[in-house]
């Protein structure tokens, strides 16, 4: 009996270090180094890859040109990403390769020294490379891009016809936007139809990211928002005219994109180029219906960025490979390797095939993407989605995630109606001088 | 080792009486250390799941950190930025506002259903399980119902007050009427749980009081305020205390029903803590206003305790 109490206790104290332990270590699956016989394998971070294609695309096109090396893709949940990755770095268990999947993270990791210096792979990429210079800090680069989505225009050919206003050709300005809006939805009342003329979408970037990017001057830095007020104000008035949906209709209706346009509720809708595979893939299967469309440039601030003779100026985060500081030294090159490759013409063919936008957007890339089924193939469609001049949306600065929150907050009062433009713009700065000055 | 030593010695001594001083000793020793045994795989768990984390959490609180690399020293730099930082004083107020509004309504209307599901009616185990319903239902699918119930120009909530000819107001998507529109759910969501305890609660009133009072001639409503309330006192105290402390760590309603918006009306402390940490990856700064948040309930608590203390004497 005396000597059976302290053994109790060890033994409840050995099941519950057991069982707290469980949540130790258990994702470093993907850790085996090379091998003596120049077999490699490397992992690769993603997302939600039953519906992602993308990641494990890139892995098969660049196993089939180098069959020594074998790419394992390790998941992450797609809206928690960064979160999940910044707990695995934290922990040493992140993958070799690990994705930006946009730019309010990147100084994060690189200030934080999670990137290894990729300048030697940077440097010898083709020179028409969307946002390879995004990740440049002190003349290093941390990262390579492989996809460079840039907003457009899309526009359902059917409703305009409809509502008898004539299609975009490319010149228009905002302005030409929102008198278009106003008139395809005026039209298609009269023709006994309630979708609308163009629809938005309730994030900030819908509205920010093209007057940051297309504003001369304009600076998230500097804590002068006050370009954001001839975009907000044309926003407001096509709320008011009816000609788009409301803010509050959008958050409290949980309205989706997707369905607005590819159910004919909206004849417009500014969005990225991702959207492209989606509306082909929902066409496809009918959960989308069966309509023309096609996609036109973003509408510029004014006429000197416009016209098929210029080059547009738009919006988007490049999508990144960088390379974990932690990886096996014998794997580094080949890991390199694999950037190169996804960076260049090899990853550009393979993901331009599954209807993903590349970084390297060559002619012969083009005509891969333009050749997938359904696509529309008129010219102004493949102008736009070749040419643009695509600024980051969230430039790499230790204040963007800060900004952005404010001006997210900025965002939701505007269009609420809760708040003016102005009283709005003083809010934003006056937060942006308390809470982003450290 | 103890209880070796102890059998050692009693081969050696020879009177009897201080040997079964020594045993007693062991015996508590014993029966402290098969206590101990039966908390301690609870313990294990608490201490490494939730004291070192806060403990942890109080040490971050004087660094600046933001995960990579080292969490440098600042000493009360956090607290001191607190007390400047409009945000924070807004994600306050609300969450006072929320506390403040959210606590007596909740506790009324679990109170009320309570007494109105403790009589003999045909179907009560029904209407119970209904009162019930919301609480163990996703708070996702109750945000994304409720926000369409409440939608300013189609929902049915204001085309009802449009009958009675109240225009109604625009609810989460106006920041007047945001934080009483999330009141309003976390109400509907919160009474069925608080309501069971309510009933349990009394199950415990002895019918001889009800029956004495109404020998007395005592009114429905004097016997509710001097019998019901005062023996159902202990568990109003415990539901009490845990609507508080509910309240003032609300996070999962308003981030689905209006992620802190429009604009900042209903940022709580939650949101604001997760927003600096997760979001804008200031750890240091994130985990100040938790310990602010934790201090708020400590001593919130400990303030119910003592005024439940001074009622019971």
């Amino acid at each position: 009996m005396k000597r059976r109490t302290p053994m109790v206790i060890a033994a409840t104290a050995a099941i519950a270090l057991t069982l707290t332990a469980c949540g130790g270590s258990d994702g470093d699956t993907a850790g085996s180094t090379s091998g003596g016989d120049g077999k490699v394998t490397l992992s690769l971070a993603g997302w939600s890859l039953a519906s992602t294609p993308e990641f494990k695309t890139i892995a098969d096109a660049f196993t089939a040109q180098n069959p020594n090396v074998t790419v394992e893709l390790k998941e992450y949940d797609a809206t928690n990403y960064d979160t999940q990755m910044t707990a695995d770095l934290a922990a040493g268990t992140a993958p070799d390769i690990f994705v930006q999947k946009n730019l309010k993270m990147f100084y994060t990791y690189q200030s934080g020294q999670q990137l290894l210096d990729v300048s030697d792979v940077t440097n010898a990429l083709d020179a028409a490379t969307g946002g390879k210079d995004a990740y440049t800090v002190d003349g290093k680069s941390y990262a390579v891009p492989y996809r460079q989505d840039s907003w457009v225009l899309y526009y359902n050919k059917d409703l305009f016809n409809k509502a008898g206003v004539a299609l975009p050709d490319g010149s228009w300005t905002w302005d030409d936007y929102a008198n278009a809006a106003k008139a395809v939805t005026t039209g298609l009342k009269g023709a006994g139809s309630k979708a609308l003329g163009t629809y938005q979408h309730s994030w900030q970037s819908t509205v920010q990211g093209f007057a940051l990017a297309q504003t001369a001057g304009a600076d998230l830095a500097s804590g002068d928002f006050s370009y954001l007020k001839p975009y907000y104000e044309r926003v407001l008035d096509l709320q008011d005219a009816g000609a788009q949906v409301p803010l509050g209709t959008v958050t409290t209706n949980s309205l989706t994109y997707q369905a607005q346009f590819g159910t004919q509720q909206a004849a417009m809708l500014p969005m990225g180029s991702w959207y492209i595979a989606t509306l082909l893939q929902q066409q496809a299967n009918g959960e989308a219906e069966d309509f023309e469309w096609g996609i036109a440039p973003a509408p510029q601030l004014d006429a000197s960025t416009a016209g098929t003779s210029a080059t547009p100026v738009t919006f988007a985060d490049p999508t990144g490979l960088g390379i974990n500081p932690g990886i096996d030294k014998g794997k580094v090159d080949a890991a390199k390797k694999f950037l190169a490759f996804a960076a260049g013409e090899g990853g550009a063919q393979a993901l331009a095939k599954i209807g993903i936008t590349p970084a390297l957007l060559s002619d012969a890339v083009t005509d891969t993407y333009f050749g997938l089924e359904g696509i529309p193939t008129d010219d102004l469609s493949k102008f736009a989605w070749q040419t643009h001049d695509t600024r980051p949306e969230n430039p790499v600065l230790p204040t963007t995630a800060i900004l952005q929150n404010i001006l997210n907050d900025f965002h939701t009062a505007v269009l609420s109606g809760s708040v003016s433009v102005d009283d709005g713009l003083a809010e934003a700065a006056a937060r942006a001088k308390s809470e982003a000055s450290f | 080792m103890s209880t070796l030593v102890v059998d050692d010695d009693r081969r050696a001594g020879e009177p009897p009486a201080p040997l079964r001083r020594r045993r007693s000793l062991s015996l508590t020793l014993r029966s402290t250390l098969v206590g101990w045994s039966f908390i301690l795989p609870n313990f294990i768990g608490f201490a490494v799941l939730t004291l070192v984390p806060v403990v942890i959490l109080f040490y971050m609180s004087m660094t600046s950190w933001n995960v990579f690399g080292a969490a440098n020293w600042v000493g009360l730099d956090n607290f001191e930025r607190l007390l400047q930082d409009r945000s924070f004083h807004k994600a306050l107020t609300n969450t006072l506002y929320y506390a403040v509004v959210h606590i007596p309504l909740t506790l009324g209307a679990s109170l009320g259903l309570a007494l109105l599901l403790n009589r003999k009616l045909k179907g009560v185990a029904f209407f119970r399980t209904v009162a019930f319903f919301p609480y163990i239902t996703s708070v996702v699918a109750i945000a994304v119902v409720w926000n369409m119930l409440l939608s300013p120009d189609t929902g049915p909530v204001n085309q009802i007050l449009g009958w009675f000819g109240i225009d109604g107001p625009g609810w989460t998507t106006s920041s007047t009427w945001a934080m009483p529109a999330i009141i309003l759910v976390s109400v509907w969501r919160e009474m069925g749980y608080y309501m069971l305890l309510f009933l349990a609660g009394l199950q415990t009133v002895p019918t001889q009081l009800y029956e004495a009072a109404r020998l007395d001639g005592a009114s429905a409503w004097q016997r509710f305020t001097n019998v019901t309330l005062p023996c159902l006192r202990p568990t109003t105290f415990f539901v009490t205390v845990m609507l508080t402390i509910a309240s003032f760590k609300v996070l999962d309603l308003v981030l689905v029903m209006t992620n802190g918006g429009p604009g900042q009306s209903t940022l709580v402390l939650s949101q604001y803590i997760f927003n600096k940490g997760f979001v804008e990856n200031q750890f240091g700064y994130a985990s100040s206003v938790a310990v602010v948040l934790f201090l708020i309930c400590i001593a919130v608590t400990i303030f119910q305790f003592l005024v439940n203390k001074r009622r019971e004497s």
